[in-house]
Formats: structure tokens, C-alpha cells, sequence
């Protein structure tokens, strides 16, 4: 960002400015713990298994689909640093597809985003009623639970509290260090007595329904992108986003590639669909009790439970951060840009996805539906879909952006590395798509099947048939596609010949009925 | 720039204005979140020395063209700073600068003028800032909505004060009871304003929508 590079290294501006600035270690805590390694690890992966019933393509899935994100990220960043909005994935669409693709790409990441975090409330519904039972001995219903944590959310979301950096950065190594105790335990103690490499075969992607598993990849990767939205809040924006964003994309890549692999080697690869089947999330801490004895497993459980809430508060934040850039734009109502007054939230967006989680919640409790499996599960894997067809869209558009703008980047970070990553997506997604019955676990004729793909090209026609309608209604709003809270500048009027003090007459009357407050009415004497 | 109703002539800056306004005009309860209102003082002072003349804005860039000393303390601060760090000139990074102290300085020279006194609280013993006089303090308030209604021309400092009261979210405070015409005739005074001013309302706007965007949760 030229904004924060120039001006001499000197200036007190500067100084004072980049005081209270994020470094490498503090944008990655805020990243990762989106990423929430031990939801993905204990949730997504042993849900996975058992739903999938794909095990062997797992580990290698978490491998690849690291390396494509590396190789994404190297436009991405470039591009961060070309691009200056928090809104990310939406706005970089914009700039390299034009608006109309922009307004299709921003429909369908709130889509994805809001999937993604009401799917949290099935998993810590799921997860925190056995516990409950065990430590309090209480018997309480998964949407009780769901609901407290709802609560808790929109509250939060509300007031703007600020999640401390520390407590965030604590839990987050907890977390992984739980991860990595449970890896070596389960690694130590094979099941059959050996350690099987069998997993970590390239053949086993060729396996049918190794497309499902790449999504599950993206879902657990979901988060990373997240980094550039601190590009102007970070210390060096040339330097800590770049380095977060392949310091995140690394250790979620290898602990979710150890982790599903050793959990495999503990409970051996023929015998682990047919437990996450009977155990689900519960898999990882059992087998893990086995080996560590039960206070392992406590730490394990807590932590999971902060894991899941952590990245439910992110993801809510997420959504109504887009939500309210929408709004100041004027591409969603003014009055989602509004933020409460005295607390700063931006608190229309905020309350708008708590309403959405608290309809979610209730449809699914009302219908007796499964919280694992139908929410958290279906929810989880459309919406880490998403996330996919947007990083696809995002890819092509870095491609798009730098052959129009041609910049000092070298031509691997401009040119070679987003095409390679537009065309490894984009082979994802037809491998999402082509195995999208067997990712959830349902019969191919299915309505599923195509329902949960079909959602987001229909949010992206919305979305450009209102790209469109807005061209011709109110071309001030569409001039701010893509610019988020900045859209307020592009707007500044055209009249540039006023003079200097001349008052300016409204367009009405004075009121001479005009009845207003006392202090008021005492002005006219 | 105008008279209260005692007919005294209060010569109220414009930061002095939208720090009224940003607190209830008893009791001094602030309206907005810190940061908010720090960014639109910020605008405001250096709204004050747009409209003296001693500097414009430019495509998001500030550049002093009068440097003869204000002879308002505050404002002659401002323009020191913006003086002595020349080099810095994007109207983006000065906000969120001056917004750290401008808070302070506005309160202090409304302290200064005797139009605030520092209170301790009854519980906290913090010491809070309440208006000495509400009449004046509910009259940056009581001047929009008239104005609003008709019975008084713009000029350039209500408009400017008009557009920040809209950057920072406290256009609710002027516009209950209007409707139609008259509250999108307020929220687009901007576009009648000299294009420095209006680009400087719009981008407190854009820095405003930005801090909440950049919040670190």
C-alpha cells in the first residue's frame, strides 16, 4: 500500500501510526483461529470419514490442497498489495472481473460465509451435550445449547468486544498442542502394530470420491484468507500479510495432514469409517484416551468447545463485515452500513446473521433434523464449497487484473502462479461437482445433490442481474462496487464551480406551520 | 459563526459544534464510540482550517496554503503539525493521526472556554466533561434542525458539520421527526459543498467504515 510506504521513515505521522500495529505472529493468531484447527480436526475430518466413507485420499487431500493455496496466495498477496480493501475476496473480483462478476462474487460469499458459521451452532450442539451430561449431569437438548451459544454471538457482535489477542493466541497453541500430543500418542500406538504409510500414496486420490475430499481440504483451510484484511493494519503490509498468509497456509496444511493421518494409523484404515460413524466428533478423544488417560482428554474437550466458539465468533464477524461494506456501498440497503453509535458494531449486519442463525437453529430443531450430520455437516461442506467457487473466481481475477495492470511483481507472482492456481481450482470444482452426492453422504438421485452446488450460481445471477439494474438506476452506487467502506469517496460530487459562500436554498419551503420543540420555536422570535 | 438565543454571539468552531453534538447536552453522556468520534473531530479541525482558508484538500492529499498563524490555540496547533510533517500529505493517514489527540484538544478547549466543566463521577471518580451550560451545548443541534426546516440559509460550516454528522452516525440526533424530502435533502448537503470540503467529509465517511471493517476480532 503506497498510502502507508511513503513519507519519509522519519515522520512522527508514521511513528505514531504504526504504533499499535499487528506484526506476523498477531495476524496469524487472528487467521488460524478462524481456521479453528481442532474444529476441522475433531469435527470436519472424523465427520468426513464417516460420511464420505473415503478415508485413504484424506491426508494427501489436506497436502494438495495446501500447495494450491500456497501457490494462490503468491497472486493473492501481490494483489493485496494492489488492492486496498478489507472486503478481500468480493473486491479483488471486482477489480479483475468488473462489477457485475463483483456483485455475483459478494451474493455468493455471503452465502458461504453465513453457511459456515450457522453450521458451527449444529457443532457445538452436538458436541456439548454429551459433555454436559458427564461433567454436570445434565440432559440438555443439542438446540438448547446451540441456542445459549447463539446468544452469546449476537451479544458479542453487538457490544464489539474485543476478543483478546492473547486469550485468541493461548487457546490457538493449546490447540495445536493438543493436536500434535494426540498425532504422536495415536502415531505410537498403530493399530496392528505397524505404521501404515498406505495413506500417504498419490494414487489414493484417484480414488472414486477423492473429489469430495478436496472440499473438505478448502473447508479446513477456510480462514486463510482472511490475512489480507489486516494489510493496512499490519506493520509491514509488503511483508506480514505475504508471511502470515504462507506461515497459515503451512502449519494448517501439516497439522491437518498429521492429524488425519495418524488418526487413521491408531484406529486402522478399514475400521475408522465404521467408527466416526458410531463416535463421530468423540473418534479423536477416545482415541486419544486410550493411550494419554482421561485428563488428555478433558483439555481436549474444552478446548474443542473454545475452538468451535472461537471460530463461530469469527465467521459471524466475517459476515457482517461483508454485510456492512455492502451497505456503505449501497449495493445491500444504506441501512446495513450503519453502525450502532455507541459501541461502533456494525450493528445491522450483526444482528441481520444472528437472525439468520436463530431461524437456522429453530427450522432444525423444529424438524428434528440432525445437528451433525444435516447442519454442521451439509452446512460446513456447501459452504466450504463456496468458499472454493470464490477463491476460483478470485484466482482467475488476480489473472485478469495483472494483464491489464501490469506491475513491478515478477512475472511467477503476476502471470505463472494464478494461472496455475485458476486451473487447479478450477479442476476442483469439477471434482467437487461431479462427486457432490458421495461428499454428503447421500444417494446420487438425491435433490441435495444438486441443490447445495445449484445455490451458488443462482446468488450469482442475483447478484448480476442486480449489478445490472443498479448500472441503470443509480450509476453513483455502482461506480462503488467493490470499494467497501471507500465507496463514500467515489461518490464525491461533481460540483465543482460553487462559490465559496454563497448559502444554498433547499429544495422546499420554509414550513410556516412548522411546530417544532420549544427550544426551536423560541429561535423564530 | 452564529447567535444563541440570548442573542450572544457564540463564535463556535466547527470541531466545538460536532463535539456538542457527539454529547447529551445535560448530562455530557457521549453519543458515539471513541474511535468514531475521534476521527470526526479530527475532520472537524481540520474542517476549521479548510474553511479559514489555510488548507484544501485535493485527491485524499492535504496541502497547507496559508500559513499564517489561526488565532485559535487548537487550530494553530493543527496547522503546526501539518506544517512541520509536510511530507506526509494523504488526507487518510492524517485523520486517523489527528484523531488520536483531537478528542482531548477539542475537549480541553471547550474546558478553556468555560463551556465544559470536569466532573468527578459518583461511583468510578473518573472525571467526565459536562456542558456548562445546556442551552449552548443543545444549540449546534437546535441550529441543524432549523436550518433543516427552512427558516435559515446553509452556509458552508453548517454543511460541512451536517455531512460529519452523517459520517459518524449521529444524523438520527437531527433528523427525527423529518421525513421525504427533507432528510435526503440533509444527507445530500455535501453535494453542494466546494469539492475539498465534500472530499473531506467523504473520505471521515470512508475512515469511519473502514475502522469498523479493520476491527480486530
Amino acid at each position: 500500500m503506497s498510502r502507508l510506504s511513503s513519507g519519509g521513515p522519519t515522520s512522527n505521522v508514521h511513528t505514531a501510526l504504526a504504533a499499535g500495529r499487528l506484526g506476523v505472529p498477531a495476524v496469524m493468531f487472528f487467521v488460524l483461529s478462524a481456521a479453528a484447527p481442532l474444529t476441522v480436526v475433531a469435527g470436519v475430518v472424523t465427520t468426513g470419514y464417516a460420511v464420505t466413507g473415503v478415508v485413504a485420499a484424506m491426508p494427501l487431500a489436506f497436502l494438495v490442497v495446501g500447495a494450491v493455496l500456497a501457490v494462490f496466495s503468491v497472486g493473492y498477496v501481490a494483489m493485496a498489495r494492489r488492492v486496498a480493501n478489507a472486503g478481500a475476496l468480493y473486491s479483488y473480483v471486482t477489480h479483475g472481473l468488473g462489477r457485475p462478476a463483483g456483485v455475483a462474487a459478494a451474493w455468493m460469499a455471503l452465502l458461504a460465509y453465513n453457511a459456515l458459521q450457522v453450521g458451527l451452532y449444529g457443532a457445538i450442539g452436538a458436541a456439548a451435550a454429551p459433555l454436559l451430561h458427564d461433567w454436570a449431569g445434565l440432559t440438555l437438548p443439542w438446540w438448547a445449547i446451540a441456542l445459549v451459544a447463539w446468544a452469546v454471538v449476537a451479544v458479542l457482535g453487538l457490544l464489539r468486544v474485543d476478543l483478546n489477542g492473547r486469550v485468541l493466541a493461548v487457546l490457538l497453541c493449546a490447540e495445536l498442542a493438543v493436536i500434535a500430543v494426540y498425532s504422536v500418542a495415536n502415531l505410537a500406538h498403530p493399530a496392528g502394530g505397524t505404521v501404515s504409510l498406505a495413506t500417504s500414496s498419490p494414487t489414493n486420490l484417484a480414488v472414486p470420491g477423492a473429489g469430495a475430499v478436496l472440499v473438505l481440504a478448502v473447508l479446513g483451510y477456510v480462514g486463510f484468507e482472511g490475512a489480507v484484511v489486516f494489510s493496512e493494519e499490519s506493520r509491514n503490509p509488503a511483508r506480514t500479510v505475504p508471511a502470515a498468509t504462507y506461515a497459515s497456509v503451512a502449519v494448517i496444511g501439516i497439522t491437518y495432514a498429521l492429524a488425519s493421518w495418524a488418526m487413521t494409523v491408531a484406529v486402522g484404515a478399514d475400521r475408522i469409517v465404521d467408527a466416526s460413524r458410531e463416535l463421530g466428533p468423540e473418534l479423536l478423544f477416545t482415541v486419544a484416551g486410550i493411550h494419554l488417560g482421561t485428563t488428555a482428554v478433558h483439555i481436549g474437550h474444552a478446548l474443542f468447545l473454545t475452538s468451535v466458539a472461537a471460530a463461530m465468533i469469527a465467521f459471524h464477524n466475517a459476515c457482517a463485515r461483508y454485510t456492512f461494506a455492502l451497505g456503505r456501498e449501497g449495493v445491500l440497503p444504506k441501512v446495513f452500513g450503519r453502525t450502532g453509535r455507541r459501541t461502533g458494531a456494525p450493528a445491522i449486519a450483526s444482528l441481520t446473521q444472528s437472525a439468520i442463525g436463530l431461524t437456522v437453529i429453530v427450522g432444525y430443531a423444529v424438524a428434528g433434523l440432525d445437528p451433525l450430520v444435516q447442519l454442521f455437516f451439509y452446512a460446513g461442506t456447501g459452504g466450504g464449497f463456496g468458499v472454493l467457487l470464490l477463491l476460483t473466481l478470485a484466482a482467475l481475477a488476480i489473472v485478469a487484473h495483472f494483464i491489464r495492470r501490469p506491475s513491478l511483481d515478477t512475472t511467477w507472482q503476476t502471470r505463472y502462479a494464478p494461472i496455475i492456481a485458476t486451473v487447479a481450482l478450477a479442476v476442483m470444482v469439477v471434482l467437487a461437482v461431479a462427486n457432490f452426492a458421495t461428499l454428503l453422504g447421500v444417494d446420487p438421485t438425491s435433490p441435495l445433490r444438486w441443490a447445495i452446488p445449484a445455490a451458488y450460481p443462482t446468488a450469482a445471477l442475483l447478484g448480476l442481474a442486480w449489478a445490472l439494474v443498479l448500472r441503470q438506476t443509480r450509476p453513483d452506487v455502482y461506480a462503488g462496487i467493490g470499494l467497501g467502506a471507500d465507496a463514500a469517496t467515489a461518490r464525491t460530487p461533481a460540483v465543482a464551480d460553487v462559490p465559496a459562500a454563497v448559502a444554498v436554498k433547499p429544495p422546499y419551503p420554509a414550513n410556516p406551520s412548522y411546530h417544532g420543540r420549544a427550544g426551536d420555536r423560541q429561535e423564530r422570535q | 459563526m452564529s447567535t444563541t438565543r440570548r442573542g450572544v454571539a457564540v463564535e463556535a468552531p466547527l470541531a466545538d459544534d460536532l463535539f456538542r453534538l457527539g454529547h447529551d447536552d445535560t448530562t455530557g453522556r457521549p453519543r458515539l464510540h471513541q474511535q468514531v468520534a475521534g476521527l470526526g473531530l479530527a475532520a472537524a479541525l481540520l474542517g476549521e482550517l479548510c474553511l479559514a482558508g489555510h488548507v484544501t484538500v485535493h485527491s485524499g492529499l492535504v496541502a497547507v496554503v496559508d500559513r499564517r498563524p489561526p488565532t485559535n490555540a487548537l487550530a494553530h496547533t493543527v496547522l503546526d503539525q501539518l506544517v512541520g510533517e509536510s511530507q506526509v500529505r494523504q488526507l487518510r493517514m492524517w485523520l486517523p493521526f489527528l484523531a488520536r489527540e483531537a478528542y482531548d484538544q477539542v475537549a480541553h478547549r471547550l474546558l478553556r472556554a468555560g463551556h465544559l466543566r470536569s466532573v468527578r463521577t459518583r461511583w468510578s471518580r473518573r472525571v467526565v466533561f459536562q456542558p456548562a451550560d445546556s442551552t449552548i451545548a443543545a444549540w449546534p443541534e437546535a441550529r441543524l434542525r432549523y436550518t433543516l426546516h427552512g427558516h435559515r440559509e446553509w452556509d458552508h460550516s453548517d454543511m460541512v458539520l451536517a455531512g460529519l454528522v452523517a459520517a459518524t452516525g449521529l444524523a438520527e440526533q437531527i433528523l427525527w421527526g423529518f421525513h421525504g424530502d427533507m432528510r435526503r435533502w440533509f444527507l445530500s448537503l455535501t453535494d453542494w459543498l466546494p469539492a475539498p470540503l465534500a472530499e473531506l467529509v467523504a473520505h471521515t465517511e470512508a475512515a469511519v467504515g473502514n475502522a469498523v471493517l479493520t476491527h480486530r476480532t
